[in-house]
């Protein structure tokens, strides 16, 4: 009877929930930007779009914030100070160490993709929102909250660069988007990133340029969430 | 914002006490209104406060080490650019706007003409990075500042750290900017009842008020809103102001209401230089108001004053003068510390 109560219980908990806290490898949130059924790299690797064509990847940065374990619609780890610049040419950015001590339960994990506003209008902040990291507008103040660069012969463009800085915290244009990823197995702390759902959802040909808030970078925030899933082992 | 503000207020009576009142760094006016600067995020020291001023007036800030902050904002004019109807920076580029005075910044939580920048520690980002002005870049800032012989001394002086950080540089230049305060004109001493206006002055305040302020608002002598005041555009620079911040078309032609405090010396007037003198400014609101659908309700009518009434608002306008504050050695440039650096 206890083997078998146990069993249920270790089976219940495999089903619902996802378990931190018990060694420190479970406790990393670990980002792998793919493009379709491949690895993402940046640089000289090409990747096919829909139409054939190909495109390549010279930059991906992004923050991610505002990171939650939830337990039914109900909060059980929140991280403080929780702001993270991801950059995929530097591989130790792409994990994120969760500082859990006790083991928690839960079955969603909530992130922001971007920096709040109470953070926007904060004035000169240090570690990876320090605005040497490359993702602060100057001329505006406000975080770049993701930024994607590469070419593509699709643009007609010098070189045919594409460039979207996507970020602006003002309303109604504001960019920064909620992501709740359901747990449902052991192995998911991988979160996988698909930029060609991203890139199949811009026509390069007509918009290849977004570099400061507003109307269009609001939009194209909005394809953000849904780029994002766990990996299914 | 209650509690922020109750923070300024301890925080300032704190250095008042601890300092007496004629030294302290920054003190709030009599019957001001609380600062917007969240002080308990950057609370002031001499050291960076004197830091602040080094950087301030150090044309290491720009790309080719020419221009300083100083360059565009002296002392001696309030920290306006005296003279350009535009601001110029590195090789003797234009930008698209003037410089404007700087004062009193700690009640302001918006700055530039359109509010572009949203906090006083990055103000310094945009004009370090704008082509047209300093055309630098913060990273290759901070590892000149790192690699100068003057200033990982100052900065570890300042904040135990002699490891540059942008945090730090944008907070030390923001602690000297916070303790350029003017609120001592004459103005000023008529409302704490230690001197008089003359009838001239007297006139010309109250057609002020009938007039000015619900824009200039005293005591800061701005609403720190954005307002379209029925300027043309100039079609040579098509600068649509605050609408180029906010994309909303009802903000087209606004730009943030200047303070008028100094204004005898912040000319060229308007967010383009476009009025040399105080008499253009007062005809251009009599006779020059283009319509436009965003123009301030406050213009729709002319203000038409008699010549008489026009030379006393002048006059009124001149008690904004602040004398101590255009002469006050402690904004002045930092001798001590450009000339004889600190021996290590």
């Amino acid at each position: 009877m206890r083997i078998k109560g146990s069993f249920i219980l270790i089976a219940f908990i495999c089903q619902h929930s996802f378990v931190f806290g018990q060694k420190d490898e479970k406790n990393t949130l670990e980002f792998l930007p793919v493009f379709g059924n491949s690895i993402l790299h940046l640089g000289d690797s090409f990747y096919k779009l829909t139409n054939g064509d190909s495109i390549q990847f010279e930059t991906l940065k992004f923050y991610i914030s505002g990171i939650e374990l939830v337990k039914d619609d109900k909060l059980v780890w929140k991280e403080g100070n929780s702001f993270h610049l991801i950059d995929a040419s530097v591989i130790q950015s792409l994990s994120i160490l969760l500082n859990i001590k006790q083991t928690i339960f839960f079955n969603k994990i909530k992130f922001n993709i971007g920096i709040d506003s109470i953070t926007n209008v904060s004035g000169a902040l240090s570690g990876d929102l320090d605005p040497t990291r490359g993702m602060y507008w100057t001329w505006q103040s406000g975080y770049i909250n993701f930024k994607l660069e590469g070419s593509s012969n699709q643009c007609k463009t010098r070189n045919s660069e594409f460039q979207f800085h996507l970020g602006g915290y003002l309303q109604p244009f504001s960019t920064l988007q909620n992501v709740i990823l359901p747990v449902r197995k052991q192995k998911m702390q991988v979160v996988v990133m698909d930029i060609e759902k991203f890139i199949s959802a811009i026509d390069l040909i007509t918009e290849n340029h977004i570099m400061s808030p507003g109307k269009e970078a609001a939009m194209l925030s909005e394809k953000l969430p849904g780029i994002f899933s766990f990996h299914d082992q | 914002m209650k509690r922020r503000a109750l923070l300024s207020v301890i925080f300032c009576f704190g250095l008042c006490a601890f300092s007496g009142l004629k030294d302290a760094l920054f003190i709030i006016p009599k019957n001001w209104p609380i600062p917007k600067y969240d002080f308990s995020k950057n609370s002031l020291t001499i050291e960076k406060v004197e830091l602040g001023r080094a950087l301030f007036y150090d044309p290491i800030l720009s790309g080719n080490n020419t221009i300083s902050c100083a360059s565009c904002h002296s002392p001696f004019t309030a920290f306006a650019h005296v003279d350009h109807a535009l601001s110029h920076g590195i090789d003797n580029r234009i930008g698209n706007r003037n410089a404007p005075a700087l004062m009193n910044l700690a009640w302001h939580n918006s700055f530039m003409w359109d509010g572009a920048i949203n906090h006083l520690d990055v103000q310094p980002l945009a004009p370090i990075s704008n082509r047209d002005e300093m055309d630098d870049d913060i990273r290759n800032v901070v590892s000149k500042l790192q690699t100068s012989k003057i200033y990982p001394a100052l900065f570890y002086k300042a904040f135990g750290d002699s490891i540059i950080s942008s945090e730090h540089q944008l907070k030390a230049i923001s602690q000297f900017l916070l303790t350029v305060v003017s609120a001592n004109s004459k103005y000023d001493s008529v409302m704490r009842n230690e001197s008089t206006f003359s009838i001239q002055e007297k006139n010309g305040y109250k057609l002020f008020q009938e007039n000015c302020t619900s824009c200039h608002a005293e005591p800061l002598f701005t609403n720190l809103q954005f307002e379209n005041n029925g300027l043309a555009l100039d079609t040579t620079l098509n600068d649509y102001g605050r609408m180029k911040v906010t994309h909303n078309p009802d903000d087209s032609l606004k730009f943030k209401v200047p303070t008028l405090r100094n204004i005898e010396f912040t000319y060229p007037y308007m967010h383009d230089g476009r009025f040399k003198r105080l008499a253009d400014v007062l005809n251009h609101y009599a006779t020059g108001i283009h319509k436009s659908k965003t123009l301030a309700k406050q213009l729709l009518k002319p203000i038409e004053l008699s010549s008489n009434d026009r030379v006393d608002v002048i006059a009124f306008l001149l008690t904004l003068t602040d004398k101590e504050f255009l002469f006050n050695q402690k904004y002045s440039y930092p001798k001590n510390i450009f000339h004889s650096p600190p021996q290590e």
